[in-house]
């Protein structure tokens, strides 16, 4: 066995290379994205929910990237259990946007529904086969999500009700709600020196 | 709560991996007990004194 006293936490002028190089990736990612759906995508919703599956299914081919370069037994099943979650997740954002290209709208919901089940399932699998400490990840990331999106919806309604601003579709309300669940699980974990 | 476990890992010549694996929790959960970044279960904090034969308050102790 080897010892590895692995340093705690990163030094500032990492976090400093990590933000730029982040913040390249993003803007990188931005224009890539803009000009790719340039005239494609007209509705704001749609957009945001492209960019929500871009975020999914990229968090899980990194994902899988770790668990294919970093294996690890413990907690069993666990990485890939992930990896399944974040890409049908990515899918689930993509169908009904460009779904109805290839199908009648009835069969992309019906698609829509069957892999809605097959993530529920790996995702409670996920729950069950989770340590500790990443199950206290997932509640505070709920706990915090709920929090901000109940507060958000609270504003966003009265102010609707009130005739102030214009209403928002339900898609469009999904995408603003992965968005800050996204926002929730990137505070929740970092908490815990997750990254 | 502060802890030992960086140094009871060392003495005995352990990866977090290789201690995550006696634990049965992932190697990030071990290092986010040993930066104090997170405080573990009660059956946790048993199951660590196990593994290192000593008791609960030998090895996690109050701020």
């Amino acid at each position: 066995m080897n010892a590895s006293l692995e340093s705690p936490r990163p030094s500032l002028l990492r976090k400093a290379a990590l933000f730029v190089l982040l913040a390249a990736l993003g803007g990188a990612f931005g224009f890539g994205f803009a000009t790719l759906t340039d005239g494609v995508l007209t509705r704001w919703e749609d957009e945001l929910a492209v960019v929500m599956a871009a975020a999914t299914i990229g968090i899980g081919v990194i994902t899988a990237f770790v668990v294919a370069t970093r294996p690890s037994q413990v907690p069993r099943g666990c990485g890939v259990l992930q990896v399944v979650v974040m890409l049908l997740a990515g899918t689930l954002f993509l169908l009904p946007v460009f779904g109805s290209a290839w199908a009648t709208p009835e069969v992309v919901f019906g698609a829509v529904l069957l892999l809605l089940a097959v993530q529920s399932g790996a995702n409670l699998m996920l729950w069950r086969n989770a340590d500790e400490m990443l199950r206290r990840v997932m509640l505070e990331t709920s706990a915090l999500a709920f929090w901000a999106v109940q507060l958000s919806l609270f504003i966003y309604a009265a102010a609707e009700r009130l005739g102030l601003i214009g209403t928002i579709s339900g898609w469009g309300l999904m995408g603003v709600l992965m968005g800050v669940y996204f926002i929730a699980s990137i505070v929740a974990g970092a908490r815990r020196g997750l990254s | 709560m502060n802890n030992r476990l960086k140094v009871l890992r060392a003495e005995r010549d352990w990866s977090q991996a290789d201690l995550a694996e006696q634990l049965g929790v992932s190697r990030q959960t071990v290092n986010a007990l040993e930066t104090g970044r997170y405080d573990p279960s009660l059956p946790l904090a048993f199951k660590i004194a196990r593994v290192f034969g000593q008791p609960i308050e030998a090895i996690f102790t109050e701020d």
